[in-house]
């Protein structure tokens, strides 16, 4: 019988164990954040042990980086420690790093493709769990906690039980791709499978709608398999990928004959089995607007905030979620999804921030001022976006429009740094999770594409943006 | 192992309600502790003791993976988590580590036991006694590498 993709790549990586069961993998990049790494060098120094692979391992800051002028001092004095914590650990165990002024400096899953870190066929992993972003290139590439990045560092392999193989379909042609984005398709697909619908699974995104987007866009569904609980989600390399990849700075000196290999085994089998399957056919789907308090709560913009009912279609704890879910976005079931007004917009996070989006968010807002009810900023997802954009004159239709335009990392996604909503708040918001509190205590979160959040932003609402000219 | 349950009828409890962003640069963990659950139940740090356990619904711990929930837990007292599922990551972090157990139920140990009842779990039977009520109810037993884990005391002193 033939292997899917993700099969193929976990038996290359085998060390120890059987293709059925526990095996020990080999990991070919570890990536490595100020956040969940200290308290796994502290073990390495306590046993005495040294980082495995420095040259396979490489770090950034993100997290808790200040998005603001980066000539000043971090004020936050425990994020300022955790940043020269890792400063101190990438010199005494010799991992490079990208640190605060580092012009490679960003989100960890946004430098790793732009550097040509990420690889084809390889297996990545990070202490975060959207480390699935990096499927989108065909790796095999997922979060992990702190015990295994400390396990990861001192043997660059991992004990794992393999998850089984899930294929999701995305068949048709979009009639307006600047206005329904992979964000709405991810969006929609979680909305359909639930946000435990991909547990003890590696998705394979597969299908028409899948190899007609970019790179850049991949990434975006590649990076919430983990809001749809999947262990991992990939796309098969094609051409694109190749492309993408070459001539980047840390792209290999071989690339060439790489990529021969990687045309002739980094694919699915056409008699692989997948254990699981879904199919979504996207000719008519809307943008997506979350209303509730995690992913899987998302209905069309031009839908109404349904009703616990209608969304728990008679599941007990579904209904209780969603009144609880309502209660604390403070949202009335019936509600236009069109009449949520909003006070704040944030484009950023490993989801949404790259140069693609920022452009397509550009031309929402160009010419156009925010609405005075709104505040709005964008942060790109690294410093070399920034760069990128600034060098396209980008910044300055984002802060001729009111937006703050800001440094590089995870800022309002997680509300580690200062960049949070305060309690009440609004948000439209182009990061991943809307979970309570997610952007600050009491902040309330609506997913949407940039294009949704520049629009948002525009009108002080949210608006379909089929209705607008994107082209 | 016996205890008490602090119950929440819900799922996809998220691991940004566990322990909010804002506290992963704490790095004590008994101060970690005293915000465990706090997006959730900012009660929770005066009613939890020793040895008390949580029960809840499906995908228990979904998001990130920051390993500062299943440590937050584990130095409020709390010795395990009954789901009827977890996310993947949450459930590793709880037994690399050695800090509490995750323990997949069924449903009929999920609507038998309430909030406050005490209950006895034994692992060697895959067995869960409702002491309260005089029920009891089986657990999904452990896989041979995760069960393997837990009997080390954790991921690094696993041998296979």
């Amino acid at each position: 019988m033939g292997k899917t993709l993700f099969e193929k790549i976990w038996d290359a990586h085998i060390v120890v164990g059987k293709e059925i069961g526990p095996s020990l993998i080999y990991i070919d990049r570890h990536l490595v954040h100020e956040v969940t790494s200290p308290q796994a060098f502290d073990g390495l120094r306590m046993n005495n042990r040294k980082v495995r692979r420095p040259d396979l391992t490489i770090a950034t800051m993100d997290h808790n980086v200040p998005t603001t002028d980066r000539g000043l001092p971090i004020l936050d004095q425990t994020s300022s420690i955790q940043i020269q914590t890792l400063e101190k650990n990438c010199q005494d165990f010799g991992i490079q790093l990208f640190d605060i002024n580092s012009p490679n400096q960003g989100i960890v899953h946004v430098i790793g493709p732009q550097l040509g870190i990420t690889l084809p066929g390889s297996t990545i992993v990070c202490g975060d769990s959207h480390t699935s972003t990096h499927g989108a290139f065909g790796a095999l590439a997922f979060g992990i906690g702190t015990s295994e990045v400390e396990h990861v560092l001192a043997s660059q392999t991992l004990w794992l039980e393999k998850p089984k193989p899930f294929e999701i379909r995305v068949e048709g042609k979009r009639k307006n791709p600047h206005a329904v984005t992979a964000k709405d398709i991810v969006l929609s697909i979680i909305k359909n499978i639930g946000t435990g619908g991909g547990t003890g699974t590696v998705i394979e995104y597969r299908g028409e709608g899948i190899e007609d987007l970019s790179m850049e866009q991949r990434m975006t569904i590649c990076n919430m398999s983990i809001e749809a609980g999947a262990r991992a989600g990939l796309v098969a390399p094609d051409e694109k990928t190749y492309d993408y990849l070459r001539g980047r700075q840390y792209t290999p000196k071989n690339y060439e004959s790489l990529v021969d290999y990687w045309r002739e085994n980094l694919k699915s089998d056409n008699d692989a089995k997948f254990d699981k399957k879904f199919t979504l056919h996207i000719d008519d789907i809307a943008p997506q607007v979350s209303w509730g308090t995690n992913p899987g709560m998302t209905c069309d913009v031009t839908e109404t905030v349904p009703t616990p009912d209608e969304f728990s279609k008679g599941d007990a704890n579904q209904k209780k979620g969603a009144e609880k879910a309502l209660d604390y976005m403070d949202l009335e079931a019936g509600t236009p999804i069109e009449d949520i007004k909003i006070d704040r917009v944030f484009i950023g996070s490993c989801t949404n921030a790259r140069l693609e989006d920022l452009i397509e968010a550009s031309k929402v807002i160009k010419g156009q001022k925010i609405s005075p009810d709104v505040r709005a900023m964008v942060v790109p997802g690294s410093q070399m976006v920034k760069k990128q954009a600034e060098e396209m004159g980008l910044d300055k239709i984002f802060t001729d429009a009111n937006f703050e335009w800001r440094e590089a990392g995870c800022s309002m996604c997680l509300g580690m740094n200062p960049d949070i909503l305060s309690p009440g708040e609004r948000c439209a918001s182009t990061s991943n999770r809307n979970f309570e509190g997610r952007q600050g205590t009491g902040g309330r979160t609506h997913l949407v594409s940039p294009v949704m959040a520049a629009a948002a932003a525009i009108n002080g609402h949210f608006v379909d943006v089929r209705k607008m000219d994107l082209s | 192992m016996k205890g008490n349950v602090i119950k929440y009828d819900r799922d996809n409890i998220d691991t940004d309600v566990i322990i909010p962003g804002q506290y992963l640069k704490v790095h004590d963990y008994a101060e970690l502790a005293t915000h465990a659950m706090e997006g959730l139940d900012p009660d929770f740090h005066s009613k939890v003791k020793e040895g008390d356990f949580i029960l809840s619904g499906k995908n228990f711990g979904c998001g990130s993976s920051r390993e500062h929930a299943p440590i937050a837990l584990s130095h409020s007292g709390v010795k395990a988590v009954l789901a009827l599922s977890f996310a993947r990551i949450f459930y590793r972090n709880s037994v690399d580590g050695a800090f509490l157990l995750p323990i997949e139920i069924e449903e009929d140990a999920y609507n038998g036991i309430s909030e406050g009842d005490e209950i006895d779990i034994d692992i060697s039977k895959n067995e869960i006694k409702n002491l309260t009520k005089s029920q009891t109810y089986k657990m999904k037993p452990f896989s041979e590498i995760i069960g393997k884990i837990i009997e080390a005391g954790g991921l690094f002193n696993y041998k296979p």
